[in-house]
């Protein structure tokens, strides 16, 4: 069992490029053949992630020598519990989403240029998202980093309609700052300790004078917690997520950010352990919490206020590792895990508004509870869980994250337990806004757009390029008209909203809200693995010795 | 049929819980959360139950008959209802705190659901919204004290809480916050504006959930951790006096409706105040009387709700003023309603009478002024609630001179029987008390203190004494208040408390406000504003971290200015070209200098010894600066006009300051530095993998697994531009224009008339493209048969044509190709490598673009640049599996000897077809770049020349 783990590790990242591969050499010639490449390699990713989790929870972490190079020299990949859920998690969703874009490509006859690109430049996404999790080092986290940055920029600006390349670059701007401040700190660290394999940083690290290592600590945080979308560095978050085609903006609401928290949780626990920068973790976390689930309640675009929601409930995670305890850290694994798929949810299913509705924005719609009850189950139920309704799963990772902090007890975690708890009560009546509106309304008073409309785009129809009118900048975004948020197929092309939604969008949807489901129904492993995987990575000698057996050189 | 059964299971288990077994379960769910399925049923529980499910399945048979089957969601109300139901067992019987909790938020959330049934109707809308707000909030203040609860004692079981209850200051303020969830559920101010608003929702709703069951969720709870808690002050305090006064102050409200079931729901909270002092007073007698009270509450709210029901579908109204003559038309429905509001009068023989009595009696013999308030406050309730229920069948019934006898169609009978058996129930309750006493005392019991007094019970005789007084001081008031009903109606609108909607709704138009403005005070929409915040937001953390250290406690090395003044040249270039390139206006010039420095930094390494990096950066830098210059023809000139003065200065103070930062980091990291770097072993390493050139080996081979990972961000680099370039209609017109091309190739050889290559010849007729575009047949030339050295370069117009820049193409491509080639194979061991060679071959095909224009780019590749990319791609991949299906490892490299005849063996590595899907990648994003960025930017300038800006594009291009 554990010789196979070893050659499954580097799957999750070889498959997909290989894949897209093939897909760019036959760019486009046969349809199916494509779709099948991405949902057989995307299956097979999440059942190498599902061994990979029972592996490594019995087998402890693994680790493969790329190349039979060994490290440092070589590069080493690890996956241990964390990663192992990370990576099941992550392509789970992916999966889930392919299948729902193959739908809604067919559903909109999408078959030209942007869709032949999307399938090879998604696998990769996945790839840089998978590598980003198995890394055992630094440098290759940030290639992991680089990849599905890339991937996402194309991804974003797909059809190219103006509203998506303004809202592009304001994404790949700051994404490339973030970039350039993680491969500064790379090559600080590099400096500092003379090695970029995790495992032997982390012991090094320990011998770096006192004086130097924070400054190295925050300035990886910050570049995480850009990724993340900490207040106050999240604000580009909320301008860009929203406007891409709702697949898109599912995948990277639900995984993007969290590849940031991985990162965070990874470094913070493998490389800098102890409390120097937890009480300012801490602030970030409640101001986060706080200013998201405020923006959330002034939007009145469902996709802008869960781009906010999305926002505001990162600052649960991050309050879980700022407590630096095995309790809190098993709280914001499980949060992690469960916040994955759930945010995926939504996204998706506002996709599926939006087809029913003509619209995401709440003055234009009512009475869709009436009009498509499955739709109204399939948005319920998550929505109430990310509320944090019990016993839904966002319910139990608050609750463990509650605990912890009042194991905590000091002045500082008791002020966020409270702050979590305000945030709880606001995403509830924020999502209960929602409802109230786009479901309980009568259908007139919404003026729900009828069977068959084509949706109007916020600008001219015809494809622009890269280069349209040079326009004024983007206003005050919390104003942003909610027309602008329209028009959400890969192809730029106008929506037709109908009365049946396509089968394998539906489907895809009710297998990710089963999912979110499952989080509750299989609680008790779940939570039992989480907290085995804060034990394992704040007691860091399982990862070190799985990278260097014979002790670090 | 949920609560019918769970009803006949209760009862069968009724004997051995009041004998003093409690039924139990316990299975574990997640042990890390603390997280366990306990259920206990003792006999609260018990009689809790009884309530929930009993009166739930009267509601359910009574709903048969209030809906028509015609009524829209009726499978979905019934099913949350049934649902509801379910969570209301579980709360009750739940023996665990987050169990409970689970349970409470459960049934706030049914609730919701069933309070906006009407969905239609914006009040039915809001109404659920608040009780859902209001409730909640209450209930995560709840949550909070019950994890500092359970934390602080070690468990989140009740029955050990119960056992051995923790206490301190700690276990003072989370009984506060569990207090909070309370009081909000059960409606008792400050928290009880949700429950009026609340009836909104249909009248079974509002009989079961408003009535019996989940507004005395709140009182059950206090009854509940009385036994743990009733000595604590600041629950005693709490409960007494906010009981107390939601009683009168409800009561007092209740007096003046009009509206039948407003009447029941103020009444309703009046008596949920009434329960919660009771209860959370910390007697054993109080405790006994407010079970009691419970119970005969239930059973005579219950039956008056439902009755109002009855009233609405039969009259249509409920309003009292438009209501009369019922007494007669609806005679069952009447002495039902009079049986029911006998007891909630609290007048003999009404179970409701002897609760009240034990009330009373408890009070009294309780002495101290805290009880003795308490008694004053429950007695001037008490003398509200005779008055209200007065009004009630008076409202309801009663012949009004004024008003014309109201039309009525009689309801079934089944409709009816509901109400009957529960009124039943609260008549007989009064004389069955002391039979039911020993029962209900199992729980009073568990209150340990009782003021020093012998236990009480109930009973309906228990002599002339004061609460007997008490009572009858209660009716008379009553009476007088009923008299003087216009009176007390008038006083209570000059009296009128502030209205808690008002506040409510302030609060929350609060909340919006602050919202909109906090958002839109930090999500300006300003890209340069994020990455000001971002660049602070590192200073600041790492200036706090840095002064705190702090850093310049660490040994410094002196500064090494050089290793040899030679670099000291490129160095000052670099410095100065950066600057300036902050200073210039035109986008050309920058991008020149920006690629300066780029040069400048390529001879750094030239300098350091490192051929391969320099020569790669110097070919990058080449590649990007055609590249920009290319995009440049699409875009204005010079840089827009600057922002303002003071936001120029403050960017610049940010730039500068993160600039310093980082490179004292990078002075002070290295000298940190304890250990040798890895780097120290690549050598070795490279000798082993049998490479001389350790770049090359650290590329293809040590770190392969990163430049798989960099290829692929190429590949997609190149996939993105080309997707923005040509939106929706990529693929089809090449590759149809390339199809084309190449059938007719074999068909049509020289013979092909060669258009003239600027047909109007006149210098003042503006350029049009020849006619090639529109008859790509005429692309099939080949060079070799015609006199012309790049076939493409036909379409281009006579002055941008170079014969000798055309001439030089042709001849330097093949060479160019074969240098790339050569350095393809030569990089395991000498300067080159796939990514230097792909770029070199790259830059041919460029200089073919440049020199013949794009239809020469399209004759130059036979394939699309994404075959290029995508075999690239998958050979570097496909040697990564192989190295693991044939060696161990992913990526490992193996070599083969390759014995040809006539010749020395060759030596083969795998790393060689890893670097060949490199090398391949790399052409083919640069053909990509140029096909979008030059060819595609060709077209829409030709398209619209007018926004093209030509002029600059041709001197971009020269």
């Amino acid at each position: 069992m554990s010789g196979i783990l070893h050659y499954l590790v580097p799957l999750p990242v070889v498959l997909p490029l290989l894949s897209a591969g093939v897909q760019f050499a036959f760019r486009g010639r046969v349809a199916l053949v494509q779709r099948s490449i991405s949902i057989a390699t995307l299956s097979a990713v999440l059942l190498t992630g599902l061994v990979l989790m029972v592996g490594t929870d019995t087998y402890g972490p693994q680790a493969v020598h790329v190349g039979g190079w060994t490290a440092p020299i070589g590069i080493a990949l690890v996956a241990d519990r964390l990663s192992a859920l990370m990576v099941t998690v992550s392509s789970a969703i992916t999966l889930a989403v392919m299948v729902y874009s193959i739908g809604q490509g067919m559903a909109d006859k999408n078959e030209a240029a942007p869709v032949a690109v999307y399938h090879p430049t998604y696998l990769i996404l996945t790839a840089g998202i998978s590598d980003a999790f198995l890394a055992g080092d630094l440098f290759n986290m940030y290639v992991g980093f680089e990849i599905l940055l890339t991937a996402s920029y194309v991804l974003l600006t797909l059809g190219g309609t103006q509203a998506r390349i303004r809202a592009g670059a304001t994404y790949v701007v700051v994404s490339l700052l973030s970039s350039l401040i993680f491969l500064i700190t790379v090559g600080l660290a590099y400096a500092a300790t003379g090695t970029v394999n995790l495992a032997q940083m982390s012991v090094r690290l320990a011998g770096v004078p006192d004086e130097l290592r924070p400054v190295l600590q925050v300035m990886l945080l910050t570049a995480f917690a850009i990724k993340a979308a900490m207040f106050p560095l999240s604000a580009w978050l909320p301008d860009s997520y929203p406007i891409a085609p709702a697949p898109i903006t599912a995948v990277f609401a639900g995984l993007l950010t969290k590849v940031g928290v991985y990162a965070i949780i990874r470094t913070q626990t493998l490389l800098f352990p102890g409390d120097t920068v937890n009480d300012l973790l801490m602030w970030a976390a409640l101001a986060t919490m706080l200013m998201g689930i405020l923006g959330a309640i002034a939007q009145t675009d469902i996709k802008r206020l869960l781009s906010f929601t999305l926002v505001s409930h990162i600052g649960y995670m991050v309050f879980g590792i700022a407590l630096g305890s095995v309790h809190g850290m098993a709280g914001a694994v499980f949060y992690v895990a469960h916040h994955i798929t759930v945010q995926t949810t939504l996204f998706l299913v506002t996709g599926l508004i939006e087809r029913r509705g003509g619209s995401t924005s709440l003055p234009d719609l009512g009475g869709l509870a009436k009009l498509s009850p499955v739709l109204g189950i399939l948005f319920f139920l998550p929505a109430m869980n990310l509320a944090g309704i019990p016993p839904l799963s966002g319910f139990l990772g608050k609750l463990g994250l509650m605990q912890a902090g009042v194991q905590q007890g000091t002045p500082l975690a008791y002020l966020l337990v409270a702050g979590s708890v305000l945030t709880s009560l606001l995403t509830l009546y924020a999502i209960a806004k929602t409802w109230n509106y786009a479901f309980w309304r009568a259908p007139a008073a919404g003026a729900v757009a009828a069977p068959g409309t084509v949706l109007e785009t916020s600008e001219d129809t015809a494809p622009t390029s890269a280069f349209g009118p040079i326009s004024q900048a983007v206003g005050p975004s919390s104003r942003v008209r909610s027309s602008a948020n329209r028009s959400a197929t890969f192809g730029g092309n106008p929506i037709v909203t109908s009365e049946t939604l396509p089968p394998s969008m539906l489907a895809a949807t009710i297998a990710l809200v089963a999912m979110g489901v499952a989080f509750t129904v299989l609680a008790g492993p779940l939570i039992e693995y989480s907290a085995q995987t804060a034990a394992e990575i704040m007691a860091q000698t399982p990862y070190i010795d799985s990278v260097f057996p014979g002790g670090v050189a | 049929m949920v609560p019918a059964a769970t009803t006949a299971w209760a009862l069968s288990q009724a004997p051995g819980v009041v004998a003093g077994s409690p039924a139990r379960l316990h299975i574990p769910w997640a042990r890390e959360f603390h997280l366990v399925l306990a259920f206990r049923m003792d006999v609260l529980g018990l009689v809790m139950t009884l309530i929930a499910a009993g009166i739930g399945t009267l509601i359910l048979i009574y709903c048969a008959r209030y809906f028509t089957d015609a009524e829209p969601g009726l499978g979905r109300f019934a099913g949350v209802l049934t649902a509801f139901a379910g969570s209301m067992m579980g709360l009750v019987l739940a023996d665990d705190l987050i169990q409970l909790y689970i349970y409470w938020e459960l049934t706030t959330v049914f609730s919701y659901l069933l309070i906006g049934h009407y969905t239609e109707r914006r009040d039915s809308r809001r109404a659920a919204m608040t009780a859902l707000t209001v409730t909640t909030l209450g209930g995560l203040a709840m949550l909070t004290g019950a994890v500092m609860l359970g934390e602080s004692a070690g468990s989140y079981l009740i029955s050990d809480l119960l056992a051995d209850p923790p206490s301190g200051p700690l276990v003072s303020t989370a009984l506060v916050l569990i207090l909070a969830g309370a009081l909000s559920k059960s409606a008792i101010t400050p928290f009880s504006l949700w429950l009026p608003a609340a009836m909104q929702a249909p009248t079974p709703v509002s009989g079961y959930l408003h009535a019996a069951a989940m507004v005395k969720a709140g009182v059950y709870l206090i009854a509940r951790l009385a036994p743990a808690f009733n000595d604590v002050a600041v629950w005693q305090y709490t409960t007494l006096a906010l009981g107390t006064v939601t009683m009168v102050a409800a009561g007092w409200t209740a007096l003046r409706q009009n509206d039948l079931k407003l009447l029941l729901a103020y009444g309703t909270v009046s008596q949920l105040g009434f329960l919660t002092a009771l209860l959370g007073a910390g007697t054993r007698d109080a405790a006994l009387a407010g079970l009691a009270m419970l119970c005969a509450h239930a059973v005579f709210k219950a039956p008056l709700f439902l009755v109002v029901g009855i009233i609405d579908h039969s009259t249509g109204t409920r309003d009292l003023r438009e209501l009369s003559g019922l007494r007669t038309s609806m005679p069952v429905v009447f002495w039902t309603s009079v049986l029911a509001a006998a007891s909630m009068a609290g007048l003999p023989p009404m179970a409701g009478f002897a609760a009240k009595e034990a009330a009373f009696g408890a009070l009294v013999h309780a002495g101290g002024p805290l009880y003795t308030a308490a008694l004053a406050g429950v007695v001037l309730g008490s003398v509200f609630t005779v008055g209200y229920s007065l009004r009630f069948l008076w409202g309801a019934f009663f012949t009004k001179p004024e008003v014309p006898t109201t039309p009525v169609h009689t309801p079934d009978a089944l409709f009816v029987a509901p109400a009957v058996v529960l009124a039943a129930l609260g008549t007989i309750g009064g004389p069955l008390a002391a039979a039911v006493d020993p029962v209900l005392a199992e729980y009073a019991d568990t209150v340990a203190f009782n003021a020093g007094n012998d236990p009480a019970h109930l009973a309906l005789w228990h002599g002339l004494n004061l609460p007997l007084v008490l009572s009858l001081l209660c009716v008379l008031g009553g009476l007088g208040l009923f008299g003087a009903r216009s009176a007390v109606a008038w006083a209570g609108n000059r009296f009128e408390f502030t209205d808690p909607h008002t506040i409510y709704r302030r609060a929350l138009s609060g909340v919006n406000t602050f919202a909109i403005q906090v958002t839109g005070s930090t999500q300006r929409g300003s890209l340069p504003l994020y990455l000001g915040t971002i660049l602070i937001s590192l200073l600041a953390v790492s200036a706090a971290m840095i002064v705190r250290g702090p850093i310049w406690g660490i040994d410094l090395p002196p500064v090494r200015i050089w290793d040899s003044p030679l670099q000291l040249i490129p160095a000052a270039v670099i410095v100065v070209a950066a600057l300036w390139a902050l200073l210039v206006r035109s986008r050309l010039f920058a991008v020149v200098l920006v690629g300066v420095t780029g040069y400048g930094t390529a001879t750094l390494f030239l300098l350091h010894g490192g051929p391969d990096l320099a020569l790669t950066q110097f070919l990058v830098e080449t590649v990007s600066l055609v590249a920009f210059v290319l995009v440049l023809r699409r875009l204005p000139a010079r840089f827009s006009t600057p922002v303002l003065r003071t936001r120029r200065l403050a960017n610049l103070v940010i730039g500068a300051a993160t600039g310093l930062l980082v490179a004292t980091m990078a002075y002070v990291a290295l000298a940190g530095r304890q250990t040798e770097a890895i780097s120290h072993g690549m050598p070795a390493a490279a000798e082993e993998a049998g490479g001389h050139n350790i770049i090359s080996v650290i590329l293809v081979d040590l770190r392969a697994w990163d430049t798989m990972g960099e290829i692929s961000v190429l590949a997609v680099a190149g996939a993105g531009v080309a997707s923005l370039m040509f939106v929706r209609r990529r693929a089809l017109p090449t590759r149809l224009r390339l199809r084309a091309s190449r059938e007719q190739s074999a068909v049509l050889l020289p013979t092909t008339p060669v258009p003239s290559a600027a047909p109007a010849d006149s210098a003042q007729a503006p350029w049009r493209p020849s006619a090639l575009q529109f008859a790509p047949r005429q692309l099939s030339v080949q060079a070799r048969w015609n006199p012309i050295w790049l076939t493409g370069a036909l379409t281009l117009s006579a002055e941008r044509r170079s014969i000798v820049f055309e001439v030089i193409a042709r001849l330097l491509f093949p060479v160019i190709i074969v240098l790339s080639l050569f350095l393809l194979v030569t990089g395991h061991s000498q300067v080159g490598g796939g990514f230097a060679g792909g770029i070199v071959a790259g830059l041919g095909l460029m200089v073919r673009y440049l020199a013949g224009g794009r239809y020469e780019l399209y004759a130059a590749s036979p394939v699309t640049p994404g075959v290029l990319i995508g075999l690239g791609l998958a050979t570097a991949t496909a040697t990564a599996v192989a190295g693991a299906v044939i060696g161990t490892e992913v990526l490992q490299a193996g070599t083969w000897d390759l014995h040809l005849p006539l010749m020395e063996p060759v030596h083969l590595s795998s790393t060689l077809l890893f670097d060949f899907g490199v090398y391949l990648l790399v052409i083919g994003l640069i053909l990509d770049i140029l096909r979008s960025l030059g060819a595609r930017i060709d077209e829409q300038l030709e398209e619209h020349p007018k926004t093209g800006r030509t002029d600059q594009a041709e001197e971009a291009t020269a």
